[in-house]
C-alpha cells in the first residue's frame, strides 16, 4: 500500500494561548496602559505596609508642613504625617470600596435583570419600575442620601454606592437577556426540559458576560470617584483613617497658606485610579463588545 | 403631542410614587431618634414622648407615610430640626444661587463643547482634535472637588492679581460685577465633567453625520463647505446633544453638593451637606426629594423637546 493512500488526519494547530494574548494586546495598546495602571494600584493597595515609607497616622509635629523633597516625596501635612504614605494606604479604602460596591451592584443588578428579562410579565413590569425609581435620583445624590441616613461609615458608603450601581446592571442584563431568550438554543434547552434556573445560568448568563465585564470596569471607576466625593463631604471613613477624598477635604484649610502638596497627592491619586479604570473599561468595550463601540 | 406628554406623565406616576416612598424610608433608616434630635439638649422623657406624638412617630409606618405625603403635596416639607425654619422656605431661599450656578455651568459646558467639538470634528487629527480628546479623557476622571481646589490655588492665590476670589457669594441684584467674578470658578468646576461628555457627543455625532450620503450630495451640488457643515451637518448632529442636557441637570444637581461646599456657595447642595453632621434629616430629605423631581421633570422635558425637534422620531416609538 502506497503512502498516499493512508488516511490523512487533519489536526488543528495547537492553540498558542500566550501568542493570542500577545497579539490581542498589541492590537489594543490602550488596554496595556489602563491594565498596567489598574494592576499597579492593586499591587500598591495589597502591599501598602511594605510600600509606604512611613506610618500614615503617626503624628510628628516637628515634621509638619514640609514641602515635597527627598525625605517626603509628596511632603507632609500639618500634623507631620507623610502624604505619600497616606496616599498609599488610602488606596486600600478606595479600591476596596470600588470592588465591594461594584460586587453589590453586580450581584443584585444582574440577578434582577436576568429574572426580569427571562420571566417577563408582571414581575418584569414591577421590578423595572423600582429600577426606574432608583434612576430618578441623580446617582451621587442618592449615594449621599443613603450614607447620610445610615451614618458616615465606610461600610455604609459601600452599600450606598452599591445600590446606586444596581440600575445600570439590571437594565443592561435585562436588555441582553431579552435578546438571547429568543434564540433557538434557548428554545432547544427549554424543549429538552431544562429548568428556568439552568437556562438562565448555563445558557443566558455566559453569553452576556462580555458586556458585564465592561460595565463592571467602568462602574469601578465611578465607585472610586463616588467614594472620594462622599469622603470629601465627610461621609466616608472618619479621621485619622487615610482616605483620598477626606485628605483632599482636610487640605482645603491650608490652601490660603499655599500648602498645595497636601491636596495634590491624594487628588492625583484619585484621578489616576479613576482614569485607569475608565481607560481600561473603554478599551475592553472596544475589544469585547464592538456593538457598543462609540466613535470618538 | 399633548397625548404623548400626558402618556409620559401617567407613566411617570408610579415612579414618582416609588421615589417618595424611597425618600421617606431613607430617613426612617437612620438610627437616630428624630424626636431626640429635634429636642437637642432636652432629655425629659415626658417631653420626648410628647414630641414623638406631635411628630406622629407613635403611629404605624404606612400611616406616617400617608401623613407625610399629604403634607408634601401641599408644599409642607416639615421644619428643620436645627433652625426650626420651614424646609421649603430654606430651599426656596437658596434656590436662586443653585440655579444661577447650574445655568452658568450648562452654558459654559455647552458653548465650549460646541466650539471645540465642531472644530475637532472638522479638523480631525489636528491639535484642536488632540486637545478635545484629552479633555474628554481627563474630564470624566478628574474629581470635581480637586479641580475646584486647583482653580482656587491658581486663580485666587498663585497667579498675581488674585483674578478670582476663592469663594463666597454676592446676590446678582446687589453687585452684578462681583457676583459674576465669584461665579466663574465654581461654574467651570461644575461644568467640567459634563463638558467632557458633551464634547465627545458633539464630535462623534458630527463624525457620524459626515459619513452620510446626503452630505456627499450637498458637497456634490457645489455648496460651500461652511454651508454644508452649518446647514446640513450641525442641524442633525446636534439633536442627540439635547438629550445630554437632560442628563446634565442630574450631574449639575449632584455636582452642586460638592462645588457649593468648596466655594462656600449658599445653594441647596450646601444646605444639605451642612445638615448632615447635626442629623437635620427633614432638610436632607427635602433637598433629595426636590433634586429627584427636578431631575425627573428635566428628563421628561428633554424627551418632549427631542421628539419635537426631530420629526423622524414618532412618539409611539419613544414610549415603546
Amino acid at each position: 500500500m502506497s503512502e498516499a493512500a493512508l488516511p490523512v488526519v487533519l489536526r488543528a494547530p495547537r492553540a498558542d494561548r500566550w501568542g493570542a494574548i500577545r497579539y490581542f494586546l498589541r492590537r489594543n495598546p490602550r488596554m496595556i496602559i489602563g491594565g498596567s495602571l489598574v494592576v499597579a494600584w492593586l499591587l500598591i493597595a495589597a502591599f501598602a505596609p511594605f510600600v509606604a515609607p512611613y506610618d500614615p497616622v503617626k503624628v510628628s509635629i516637628t515634621d509638619s508642613l514640609i514641602p515635597p523633597g527627598a525625605n517626603h516625596l509628596f511632603g507632609t501635612d500639618d500634623l507631620g504625617r507623610d502624604v505619600l504614605s497616606r496616599v498609599i494606604w488610602g488606596s486600600r479604602i478606595s479600591l476596596s470600596v470600588g470592588v465591594i460596591s461594584v460586587s453589590i451592584g453586580f450581584i443584585v443588578g444582574v440577578s434582577i435583570g436576568l429574572a426580569a428579562g427571562y420571566l417577563g410579565g408582571r414581575f418584569d413590569l414591577f421590578i423595572m419600575r423600582g429600577i426606574d425609581a432608583l434612576l430618578a435620583f441623580p446617582a451621587l445624590v442618592l449615594a449621599f442620601a443613603i450614607t447620610a441616613a445610615l451614618g458616615p461609615q465606610i461600610q455604609n458608603a459601600m452599600i450606598a454606592i452599591g445600590i446606586v450601581a444596581i440600575p445600570a446592571y439590571a437594565r443592561l442584563t435585562r436588555g441582553q437577556t431579552l435578546a438571547i431568550r429568543a434564540r433557538e438554543y434557548v428554545l432547544a434547552a427549554r424543549t429538552i426540559g431544562c429548568t428556568p434556573l439552568h437556562i438562565v445560568l448555563r445558557h443566558i448568563f455566559p453569553n452576556i458576560t462580555n458586556a458585564l465585564i465592561v460595565q463592571a470596569t467602568l462602574s469601578t471607576a465611578f465607585a472610586i470617584l463616588a467614594e472620594a466625593a462622599l469622603s470629601f463631604l465627610g461621609l466616608g471613613p472618619q479621621p485619622p483613617t487615610p482616605s483620598w477624598g477626606q485628605d483632599v477635604s482636610y487640605s482645603t484649610r491650608y490652601l490660603a497658606n499655599l500648602k498645595w502638596w497636601m491636596s495634590v497627592g491624594p487628588g492625583l491619586a484619585i484621578f489616576s485610579a479613576v482614569f485607569a479604570f475608565n481607560f481600561l473599561g473603554d478599551a475592553l468595550r472596544d475589544a469585547l463588545d464592538p456593538r457598543l463601540r462609540r466613535s470618538g | 403631542m399633548i397625548r404623548y406628554i400626558l402618556r409620559r406623565l401617567v407613566l411617570m406616576a408610579p415612579v414618582a410614587f416609588l421615589v417618595t416612598v424611597g425618600v421617606f424610608i431613607l430617613v426612617r433608616l437612620s438610627p437616630a431618634d428624630p424626636a431626640l434630635v429635634f429636642l437637642g439638649e432636652e432629655r425629659d422623657p415626658a417631653a420626648i414622648e410628647q414630641t414623638r406624638i406631635q411628630m406622629g412617630l407613635d403611629k404605624p409606618l404606612p400611616v406616617q407615610y400617608v401623613v407625610w405625603l399629604s403634607h408634601v403635596v401641599q408644599g409642607d416639607l416639615g421644619r428643620s430640626f436645627e433652625t426650626h425654619q420651614r424646609v421649603l422656605e430654606a430651599i426656596w431661599e437658596r434656590l436662586p444661587a443653585t440655579v444661577e450656578l447650574g445655568l452658568a455651568a450648562i452654558f459654559f459646558s455647552v458653548s465650549v463643547a460646541l466650539v471645540v467639538g465642531i472644530l475637532s470634528a472638522v479638523k480631525r487629527n489636528s491639535i484642536v482634535d488632540l486637545l478635545s480628546t484629552s479633555i474628554t479623557l481627563a474630564g470624566v476622571s478628574f474629581p470635581s472637588f480637586f479641580l475646584g481646589i486647583v482653580l482656587i490655588l491658581l486663580f485666587a492665590y498663585v497667579i498675581p492679581g488674585k483674578i478670582f476670589p476663592p469663594g463666597g457669594y454676592v446676590p446678582l441684584a446687589q453687585d452684578a460685577g462681583d457676583n459674576l467674578r465669584r461665579l466663574v470658578l465654581p461654574a467651570i468646576t461644575l461644568a467640567t465633567a459634563s463638558l467632557a461628555i458633551n464634547l465627545r457627543q458633539v464630535r462623534s455625532s458630527l463624525l457620524d453625520v459626515f459619513g452620510l450620503e446626503y452630505m456627499r450630495t450637498a458637497r456634490a451640488k457645489g455648496l460651500h463647505e461652511r454651508t454644508v457643515i452649518t446647514r446640513h451637518a450641525l442641524k442633525n448632529a446636534l439633536i442627540p446633544v439635547i438629550t445630554l442636557i437632560g442628563i446634565q441637570v442630574g450631574a449639575i444637581i449632584e455636582g452642586a453638593f460638592i462645588t457649593e461646599t468648596i466655594f462656600f456657595w449658599p445653594g441647596i447642595g450646601r444646605l444639605a451637606v451642612q445638615a448632615i453632621p447635626t442629623g437635620d434629616y427633614p432638610v436632607v430629605q427635602g433637598v433629595v426629594l426636590i433634586s429627584a423631581f427636578s431631575y425627573m421633570f428635566s428628563t421628561l422635558l428633554v424627551d418632549v423637546l427631542y421628539a419635537w425637534l426631530d420629526p423622524r422620531i414618532s412618539y409611539e416609538t419613544i414610549t415603546a
